[in-house]
């Protein structure tokens, strides 16, 4: 407990200062932002909250993925991981201070794009459900990846095309039957369908995001046994 | 407290270590010397568990939570301030954040507390490093060649502080390619070349087997004459 609390106090002292990764949390609530005052609330043919669920999805799908993975690497790059796994380290603290303090931001930027939505009450508890669930799964699968980089550009080579995966599927989906078929495994896909239809099947989406998720750590500790914290 | 029996160690078709044995006291400062490549950081990173050995064993009379450690990477978190990053230690060890303080002020950072690890020199961040070493007041200290890459005056800064160290208890074990540190520093040297300890003792000792002893006990004519390179 000790250990996550000093690991998650340091994170969130250096993504205050890091801007690379900061500006993913600023970017997209205000991308979404701008594009609702100036041409969705002007724009008979747009859905009011058509760029805040766009946008928000992008966030959780695919933001998070290549922030959490770039952040592990650094750790890893920099050999700053040994020194904590050498202090007694777990590698569960590790995580759940690191990822947990990025979860936390997550839930502040799914707030703000909750407030720019104009959501009622239970539209935004749903909206907030399926955005914290698809962000820590977001989050694990970037830490994996963060994992078995050996640097910060090898991560970010293995976690774009995937988050862009992730991130697309959705799009495509809508365009395509039998993409949105095979994409509705996807947390990504769940998450889409949820925050553009509110009346969808919340059970099933939050179930399959659930279920991600315990694959995703599974794929974690995989990743973690074959290459450890250790660089 | 310290003891290499045997160690082997091969990356792939290449053996790094081979045959390695020797023993470190109680409170001695002990000197891995050798070149670049002779695999002085493999032994360091057998010892502190970062690598499996493919043959021998070694033991060690202290606990992870009671080694310090100097790595050739210091690891720091460069967008904190000096005082930031010890504390992130402090923490995780359980210790009082006092202990940050009175670290920093041992290793002369006192002044660059508030100093971001980024804007630091790298004798500051070597110093940094080594503040972070001793911060939980470790037994042993595993110190990779704590003076590398430094200018003479703040090397001997360094000197000074392990030498400190070790009076108030501590043991040391260091590796450096520069055969003056070995001499002036350590109890006790293992000339290291290509993987294998080609001699090992005290300074004096070696250099009077060898005849090596003009003014001062001159380590580097010995390794010359054993292993026909250059320490650097
Ligand atoms: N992870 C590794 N994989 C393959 N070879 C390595 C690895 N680490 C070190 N080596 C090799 O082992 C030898 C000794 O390295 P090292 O212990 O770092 O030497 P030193 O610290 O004395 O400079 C070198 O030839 C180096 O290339
Ligand atoms: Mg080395």
């Amino acid at each position: 407990m000790r250990s996550i609390k000093a690991i998650f106090t340091k994170q969130a002292k250096d993504m205050f200062r890091n801007p690379m990764v900061l500006v993913q949390f600023i970017i997209f609530p205000a991308v979404a932002l701008i594009m609702t005052e100036l041409i969705a609330k002007s724009n008979e043919d747009i859905a009011t909250n058509m760029f805040v669920t766009m946008m928000a999805a992008i966030f959780a799908g695919m933001a998070l993925v290549t922030a959490t993975a770039g952040v592990i690497a650094e750790d890893k790059e920099r050999k700053s991981l040994r020194f904590l796994v050498m202090a007694g380290v777990k590698p569960h603290e590790y995580l759940i201070g690191t990822g947990g303090f990025i979860l936390l931001a997550g839930l502040i930027a799914s707030i703000a794009f909750g407030l720019i939505g104009v959501f009622t009450g239970i539209e935004f508890a749903r909206f907030l459900t399926v955005m914290i669930m698809a962000a820590a799964a977001s989050i694990i699968l970037g830490a994996a990846i963060g994992i078995v980089s050996k640097n910060q550009q090898a991560a970010t080579a293995l976690a774009m095309p995937i988050a862009v995966i992730l991130g697309f599927a959705p799009m495509i989906a809508s365009f395509n039957e039998t993409v949105a078929k095979a994409a509705g495994i996807l947390y990504t896909q769940q998450l889409n369908v949820i925050v553009n239809d509110f009346s969808a099947n919340f059970t099933k989406a939050i179930t399959v995001i659930g279920i991600n998720i315990a694959v995703l750590i599974i794929l974690f500790v995989l990743a973690y046994q074959k290459k450890g914290l250790r660089g | 407290m310290i003891q290499m029996n045997n160690i082997v160690k091969r990356f792939g078709a290449q053996t790094v270590l081979t045959d390695v044995t020797f023993k470190v006291k109680e409170k001695e400062i002990f000197g891995m010397l050798g070149p670049s490549g002779a695999g002085k950081t493999t032994i360091i990173n057998i010892l502190t568990n970062q690598l499996e050995a493919d043959g021998g064993n070694y033991s060690i009379g202290a606990s992870p939570f009671e080694t310090g450690l100097m790595l050739d990477e210091d690891g720091l978190y460069i967008r904190l301030n000096c005082l930031e990053n010890l504390n992130v230690f402090a923490d995780i060890y359980g210790i009082p954040r006092e202990k940050s303080v009175a670290a920093i002020k041992s290793v002369g950072l006192f002044d660059a507390a508030k100093k971001t690890v980024n804007t630091l020199s790298k004798g500051m961040r070597q110093r940094l490093a080594l503040a972070r070493a001793i911060l939980h007041e470790p037994k042993i200290l595993f110190l990779d060649e704590p003076t590398g890459g430094l200018d003479p005056a703040t090397a001997r800064g360094i000197h000074k502080l392990i030498l400190d160290l070790c009076a108030n208890g501590a043991t040391v074990f260091l590796t450096t390619h520069n055969m003056e540190e070995a001499v002036k520093l350590c109890d006790k040297v293992a000339l290291l070349h290509k993987g294998k300890i080609v001699e090992q003792g005290s300074p004096a000792e070696i250099c009077e087997r060898h005849n090596a002893i003009k003014t001062v006990p001159d380590l580097e004519s010995v390794f010359i004459k054993l292993t026909g390179v250059e320490l650097e």
